[in-house]
Formats: C-alpha cells, structure tokens, sequence
C-alpha cells in the first residue's frame, strides 16, 4: 500500500444489496486506491448475518451496510469464529456502532436541531445550485452529542450521498524513511487536505468516484480538520476553509467538536472558535449542538438494555446516564461495559438503593465509586470559583448522626456542595503556588463585610500555606518526592483554609476574578530596587555599597527631598504615581510575551 | 555630596563615635594579619564607616579607588549553567558586594566568588600582604545553604583572602560562621554622641545651631546617625537659618504606614483590609522591606491602642514576623496580622461599647 492508508469501502457489495443510497466511508483519491474488496468474502457471508437479524435489516441504513462490511472483514480476520446462533449480541461489537441511529426517531440529539439541520440539506439539494451563496454548514458541539450521527441519519432519509474528508493517518518516521527510498515525496497533512478542498472547489466532486449515479446528490463532509500546530499552519488551514465556503458548490458540513472544558492555556480552542468566526463571516450557517438531555439519554439507554436484553435498573441507567455529562456515545460504552458484569451491577444497584436519597445523590458524581463516567477537567477558574462562592448545604445532614466526629460549635461547618478540595485541584491541574495567589486576591471580596473574624483565619490559614510552599525552596528541591508532597499540602492548606475560614459567605453575586496583583507587584519591586541601587550611584559619588532596604527607606527619601530627582537619568516617582505606568508596561510586556511566544511556536509543520 | 558621605570619617583616628573600638582594629592590623571581621549592629551605627576605615589603614589610599560594576557570573552548577548577575564594588585589593541580592542562588555567588579571588592573588610592591578583603553585605540575609558554602570557603582559602562581613543581627548568622570571625559588635551612638556629631558637622558647614535643635533631632532619628545626619541636611534644605520649633520632616514611607494604621483604627472589615493591601503593596513596590513595614505599622498601632491589648498584638506580630522570615511572599503575612489585629481590636470595641 501506498503512504496512505485509507480504507476504502469499495462496491464489491453493490449488487446483492442493490439499495439506492451507499456511502464512501472516506475520500479516496483514485492513485492511492487501495483495496481490500478482493479479499471480502461479503457475498458469502452477508446472507447469514442478514438472515440473523432480518427484522433489523430491512431497515437498514448506509450507515450499518458498513458496519456489517467491517464485521465480515472481522469474521474473515477472525477465522470464522462466530457463532452464527448467539442470538445476543457477540461482545465483539460495540454497542456504540451497534447503535448508531438508523432513523431520525432514534437520534437522541433535540427535534428542532435535526429539523433545521434537515431542512438546511435538503434546501441546498433540491434547489439550483446558484439560489444559495452559502454551502457551508458548521456543526459544533462537544464530543459525543451525535454531529456526525446526525448528518449521516439525514443523509440517507432524504438520500444523499456522503462524501467524508478523513485525515489521513499520520506518517511515522519509519514509514517515511521508506517511502523515500522508494522515491515517494512526502506531503504533509495539512497539503493534502488543501488540495483535497481546492479540487473540491475547482471542480466539484469527482463523478468517476461514484460510478453509475451521476443523478443523485452529494454532501461533502469534513469531519476531521487537520491538527494544526502554530499559528502559521493554523492561518492556511483558515484561508483554506474560507475560500471553500466563498466558492463551494457542493453542500458542505464541517463538524467542529467544542472543547469547553479543555485547559484554557491550549490554542486549540481559542482558534476553532476563531476558525468558526471567520467562517461564518464569510457566509457559512451554523448549528451549534448542546449536550443531551440527561432524559434523550436514558431513553436510548433503555432501548438498548431492551433489545439486547439485558435488566439494568433504571436507577442504574440514571446514573450512567448522568454521569455521562450528555456525551452518548460515552454512555452506551458504560453501559456496555457494566452489562458485561451483570453481577456488578446487581450489587451496585442494591447497595446505591439502600442508603437515604440524599446520599445516593452524593455519590453521584463521585467519579471513584462508579467503574465509568468521565474524569471532568476543570479550568483552573471554575475551580477557584468553587472554592471562593464556598456553595454549601442548607443544613448539616451528618450532623444529626451520632456515628459522626462531634467538633465545638465554632468549628463546624454545613457540608460542602462539592467533591474534595483535593480532587477539584487535581481536576484543575492546579499548581499550588498560583492556586494560593489567587485564592489571597480575591477571597476577600467573597467574605461578608461584618466577618472579621473569618479573615483573619482565612489570612492566617493563606500564611500557613505560603510557609509550607517556601520550605521546599531550598534543600528539598532536589529531591521531587519531598517537593510533590510539600506542594499539594499548601494547595490543600491554602484551599481548606479557605472554605473553612469562610463561615459566613457574603450573598452570592457575580464577582469578576483578578489576576494575582502581587505578581506585578513582586516584579515591578525588584526592578526598582535595581533602579534605586543604580541611582545611588549616579546620583552621589560613594565608596561604599549601600543596602537596599538603607537605600530605600533613608537614602530615597530625603533625595526626593533634596530635589536629586532632576539629576538622574531617569526620574521616577516614589509611592502613588509610580505604580500606575508600570503597571501599564508590565501588561504591555506580557502580550508582547505572548506574541512572541507565538510566532516562536511557529514550526512548519512536518 | 550628601553630608552623610561628606563628613564620614576616612581613618579610624577621625573616628568620632566608637573611638575605643576603631583604636582597636587599628592595633590589630598594624601588628599583624587580621583575621575574619564580623561586624554586627544596628543600621546607621557605623559599622561601614569603620570597614571603608579599616580598609584604608591596610591597603592606603588605595583602598579608596572603587570602581562599580555589574559583574556576570557563569556558574556551573551540575547539570545547568546559572547566569548571576550582581553589583560590586571593587579596588584592586578589595571586592565589596551583597550576595542577597542574587536570592536564592546566593550561595552560588559566595563561592565562585571567593574561588575567584583566591585565584588572581595580589602581589604587593613590598611582596607582602598577599591577601584581598571581601566585603560581604548582609550576611545575615543570607540563605542557610549560602552560609554553609560561605564557612567552607572561608576555610580552604584563608591564606589568600579575608573576609569582613556585615549584618545587623549576629542571631542570624549561623555559629559556625560567628566562630571563625572575630565579632565586633557596633552599638548604635547615643543621643549624646549624635549630638556630637551634628553640632560638628553644623560647625564645618558654618550653621548657627539654635540650642536644642540638634537634640530633637537625635532623638528623632531614633539612634540611628545617618538617618540624623539625612534629617539635619533636610532641615538645613528646607529651611535656614533654623528655628527652634522646626517641624523636622519624617520619612514618606512612615507617614504613609501610620496612614495605614490610623485606617486599621477607623474601620474593621474584610473591605477595608483589602484597601490596606493595596497600600502595602504600594510600599513593597518601593523596596521597603517587609520586616520594616511590619515593625512600623506595629510601632504606629501600639501608639493608638488601649494598654490591655499590647500585649496581644505584639505576640502576633512576632508570630507573623517569623512566619514572615519562613515563607515566601511577605503580604500573605502582613495581611494575617492586620487581620488579626482587626479582630481582636472589633471584638474589643464590641466588648467595651457594646
């Protein structure tokens, strides 16, 4: 096979199918054609397995036609070892392609958003193709929301072809070595996808690549777009894009999967979330798809247990279901994945029925007790944000257990309306230090306006921290164990400290949350004294270093006073005014910083 | 020239504060090779003035050729090079610096230094006296680990260099180090002396001095003569010939932390404390050291307070100078003691007034 190893569906099952829609699971192009239909037994095979599950197949869509192509492909790979007989599913398959919708009623993605995307297709199909000058439609929404599911469902309703762009894999180095022994240039990922849209737009779709349907229509997916590192590559890509959406005139679905929760100091989602912009300045429609509705979610849950009959709980489904944080193609995997334990199950779903509800719910979203659901990441301000509105439960359930550790009045506190500090930290990818300063310049304005008292414990469990966080600094640098745990004690000190020393919470309101101005702080101060240590030198002929802290709080101000301000080469103001300009530099610094971080990340890609 | 360099004595016979001790050190180099020199004090006692002295009786007029540079060092250190770059002050027989000024790499500066001065040994035109000072600033700053390499150092190039080191507090020097030095100890001048030392330079610079005068500014200064001698040439800028009851000028920064304490007096609240973290930060942005703020603000709320609380406040405040001294960021421990102090002030408050 050539450097690209895309797999190719090839027509060897057109003829006992016969069915007017068929899909191209990926763009080929005709040079690097690579098949494997010479070795699909499918004609064979296929009887069987539509035999197996006849009631399921006469509705079959495009989208399972495949599935069942690759599942002949398995059963060749695999020698043959599946059973014809098992009724149930074999545990080969996924659920997840098992599943996938096959009609528009079973999309668990909302009515209206499949209406629009609906009517959006069909308008661009049916009428000329000169009526719309835009062709483009965005879909965003995070992962598992069934974007593709959704336009692929369309498709074969209203009988579309659809022509997906798939990036190619990746070359490893080894490969490439090869490849250019054997004199094939190597192209990069982003080129290719470049030609691919420039043909596009060119030329339409290549007709030869759907040999003998030249009447019905065709929807150009991109599902993946290029990774782009840089900032270089990420601006052909966009032009790339933006000219596909001025000129195309085939209907074109770019999926763009949201990355909400992802670290804020990744480009990545700053730049699709430009990419879109741009995009739909140049006059492409969007639809931008929400998480599934816990309900949509359950719904198809238990469809599945039903058909595959298998007796989950719907309490068990519920929590699935919540705990997938409306990504479906995560649940059905959970689900798959506790009905292979059906013992498990039965012993979660009779101890979680026990205890009292509010427990139960407490356990929830405790992401350890439950063998599935998503590890959320936080950004590092939601979490603080957690931390500092300290959300807490109307009255203390545990309290009226006597089983529970009795503290005196003052030291008790409601329980929390989160997970661990601890856990929210790890989540967060918080680093201690900047967790503490931030936590020091904003908790005060989270603290009601009579509490004294709690500022004082909130400070003086912040000091504690910074104690901890500095003894590392020295001798235990070396040794990483030391530090680790030195680290994560502060930030658990700095955090605990915190919720704890904020017994009264001032009423709940938005409060933006500042940058750590000690930063600032601590760099403008250390270029003063450099500054202040150099004028002394200038501004009065000495034979003797003076100390900093002499220099500052004797020698300055009676210069300011004596009037040698003028003499210096560089006058700069003591106290109030000083503060403001520097600030004013410093944040200049910092996005000149970040410029030209940027354009240092600028690699070609390879 | 400020006063303060003008009329610094150059030899240890112009010495007018201290004449005892600068009598001393004369005998001692005279007669022979002097050892390690600590010197500890309070600031403006004097104990620069008897170095740059000390080192004009060795080395000669010499001694007072300086020339100031930023040096950079390439320090090796294992696996990764460390870039230093440090102020020092240098004639051809001494090197003056402060290796807390590199933070917490200084132990790196303290040996390569000394590493290096032994190596380029000065010869004397007589072939005597084969040995350079360092001068090192601040030891007591110094980080635990720098002090250590400092003691090590000191001893495997002893025969080539000596080491006259400078602190305010010897408690803060490391006993290995306070050992191999001999320690001098420099008192801060009474009032009398300062006195002294005014009305002389009043003299020198043919001021009429009204009787008193100088007395008021020697107790201002709080027994530190350079801050007094600063305060007399103020006085003299602003207003000549004097007058009595002259208001002498305080010093910006104080003014503005009594400011501060007279806002922690006025109102107790979690806003009010983050004003006075934006005041403090305005002072920690102008180099005033942290230990200072927080020895001031104390000095300026005890001024205010009822006597029963005193007590208490000043245990915090050592509580949170120490905790100061163990940290990092100095405002975190600031900011918990004006939290305390305001609680403990509101709760008086509500105790008394109800």
């Amino acid at each position: 096979m050539g450097k690209k190893n895309t797999v190719v569906i090839s027509s060897s099952d057109d003829e006992d199918c016969g069915r007017p829609s068929r899909v191209k699971r990926s763009y080929e192009k005709p040079k690097s054609r690579s098949s494997f239909a010479s070795t699909n037994p499918s004609r064979a095979k296929k009887p069987r397995i539509s035999g197996s599950r006849s009631c399921v197949s006469k509705s079959l869509s495009n989208v399972d036609e495949i599935r069942l192509a690759f599942e002949d492909f398995n059963e060749v790979l695999n020698g043959f070892k599946v059973s014809s007989g098992s009724g149930k599913s074999n545990l080969k398959e996924l659920w997840v392609d098992k599943y996938k919708p096959r009609s528009l009623q079973e999309l668990a993605v909302h009515k209206k958003k499949v209406e629009e995307v609906k009517t959006w297709l069909e308008e661009r199909l049916k009428t000329p193709k000169d009526r719309f000058n835009n062709c483009v439609l965005i879909i965003t929404g995070q992962a598992g929301v069934g974007k593709s599911a959704t336009v692929h469902v369309i498709a074969s309703h209203i009988g579309a072809h659809l022509c997906e762009w798939n990036t190619p894999t990746p070359t490893i180095w080894q490969e490439h070595v090869h490849n250019s022994s054997a004199g094939i240039n190597y192209t990069s990922k982003l080129d290719e996808f470049e030609n691919f849209v420039e043909r596009v737009r060119k030329y339409g779709l290549i007709w030869s690549s759907f040999p003998g349907e030249r009447n019905s229509s065709i929807i150009l997916v991109i599902d993946d777009l290029p990774v782009t590192t840089g900032r270089m590559a990420f601006e052909r890509l966009k032009t790339c894009l933006v000219l596909l959406v001025r000129s195309t005139q085939v209907p074109t679905v770019i999926f763009v999967t949201d990355y909400g929760n992802e670290d804020s100091s990744d480009n990545t989602a700053r730049w699709l979330e430009e990419l879109q912009l741009s995009l739909q300045s140049a006059g492409a429609s969007k639809v931008a798809f929400n998480p599934i509705t816990t309900n949509a979610v359950k719904k198809t849950l238990t469809r599945i247990c039903r058909e595959e009959q298998y007796n989950v709980t719907a309490e068990h489904i519920d929590q699935i279901a919540k705990a997938s944080g409306g990504d479906i193609r995560h649940a059905i995997t959970s689900l798959q994945l506790s009905c292979l334990k059906p013992e498990q199950v039965l012993n979660m779903s009779l101890s979680d029925s026990a205890p009292s509800h509010t427990k139960e719910e407490a356990n929830l979203y405790d992401g350890f007790s439950l063998p599935y659901g998503r590890d959320e990441t936080l950004t590092l301000f939601h979490a603080l944000g957690k931390f500092l509105h300290n959300k807490r439960e109307a009255e203390n359930v545990a309290a009226l257990d006597q089983e529970t550790f009795h503290v005196q009045e003052k030291f008790s506190r409601l329980p929390l309306k989160m997970d661990a500090p601890e856990k929210i930290l790890c989540q967060a990818h918080g680093q201690a230090r900047p967790i503490a300063d931030f936590l020091h310049e904003n908790v005060l304005d989270f603290l009601s306006d009579e509490a004294m008292d709690d500022a004082w414990s909130v400070t003086s469990y912040l000091s504690d921290a910074d104690v901890l966080l500095a003894s590392f600094r020295g001798m235990l640098a070396r040794h990483n164990e030391a530090e680790n745990i030195l680290q994560s004690a502060g930030a658990s000190v700095a955090v605990r400290g915190v919720l704890f020393g904020n017994s009264h919470p001032s009423p709940s309101r938005w409060h933006a949350i500042r940058k750590p101005k000690l930063w600032q702080i601590e760099q403008s101060s250390s270029r003063n004294q450099k500054e202040m240590i150099r004028r002394r030198y200038y501004a009065c002929n000495i034979s003797s270093l003076p100390e900093a802290s002499v220099m500052a709080t004797e020698y300055s101000p009676v210069l300011k006073w004596l009037g040698y301000r003028a003499s210096c080469p560089k006058t700069h103001d003591l106290l109030m005014q000083g503060t403001d300009t520097q600030d004013e530099n410093y944040e200049k610094m910092g996005i000149d910083d970040q410029e030209s971080e940027i354009s240092d990340d600028e690699i070609e890609d390879w | 020239m400020l006063w303060v360099d003008k009329y610094r004595p150059k030899t240890l016979d112009q010495v007018m504060v201290h004449q005892e001790i600068a009598q001393n050190l004369k005998k001692l180099v005279t007669e022979q090779d002097c050892p390690h020199l600590l010197f500890y004090g309070p600031s403006g006692a004097g104990k620069k003035t008897l170095i740059m002295a000390l080192l004009r009786q060795i080395f000669g007029t010499s001694a007072e050729k300086v020339k100031v540079e930023n040096r950079n060092w390439k320090v090796d250190a294992g696996s990764r090079t460390i870039d230093l770059e440090l102020t020092t002050l240098s004639s051809n027989n001494h090197v003056e610096l402060t290796p807390s000024d590199a933070g917490f790499q200084d132990r790196y500066v303290v040996q390569e230094i000394i590493k290096e001065m032994a190596k380029n040994r000065p010869i004397d035109t007589k072939g005597k006296k084969g040995y350079k000072v360092l001068v090192l600033n601040e030891v007591d700053k110094l980080s635990r680990e720098a002090q250590h390499s400092l003691r090590r150092t000191m001893e495997k190039y002893s025969a080539s260099c000596r080491l006259i080191l400078c602190c305010n507090s010897s408690s803060k020097v490391t006993e290995a180090i306070r050992s191999r030095c001999l320690n001098i100890r420099i008192n801060a001048p009474s009032e009398e002396e300062t006195v002294k030392v005014l009305e002389f330079i009043g003299k020198k610079e043919n001021l009429q001095l009204p009787p008193g005068f100088a007395a008021r500014i020697a107790e201002k200064s709080n027994r530190n003569l350079r801050r007094a001698i600063l305060s007399f040439e103020t006085c003299r800028v602003q207003q000549y010939p004097f007058e009595n009851n002259q208001a002498i000028p305080p010093m910006d920064w104080e003014e503005y932390i009594s400011e501060i304490a007279t806002d922690i007096m006025k109102e107790q609240s979690p806003k009010r404390l983050f004003q006075v973290r934006g005041k403090v930060y305005e002072l920690l942005i102008n180099c005033i050291p942290p230990e200072i703020v927080l020895k001031r603000l104390l000095h300026e709320l005890l001024k205010k307070l009822d006597a029963e609380l005193k007590h208490e406040v000043c245990h915090w405040a050592a509580y949170y100078e120490h905790r100061m001294h163990l940290g990092q960021k100095a405002i975190f421990h600031i900011e918990a003691f004006v939290a305390k102090f305001m609680s403990i002030y509101k709760g008086f408050l509500i105790a008394t007034f109800g």
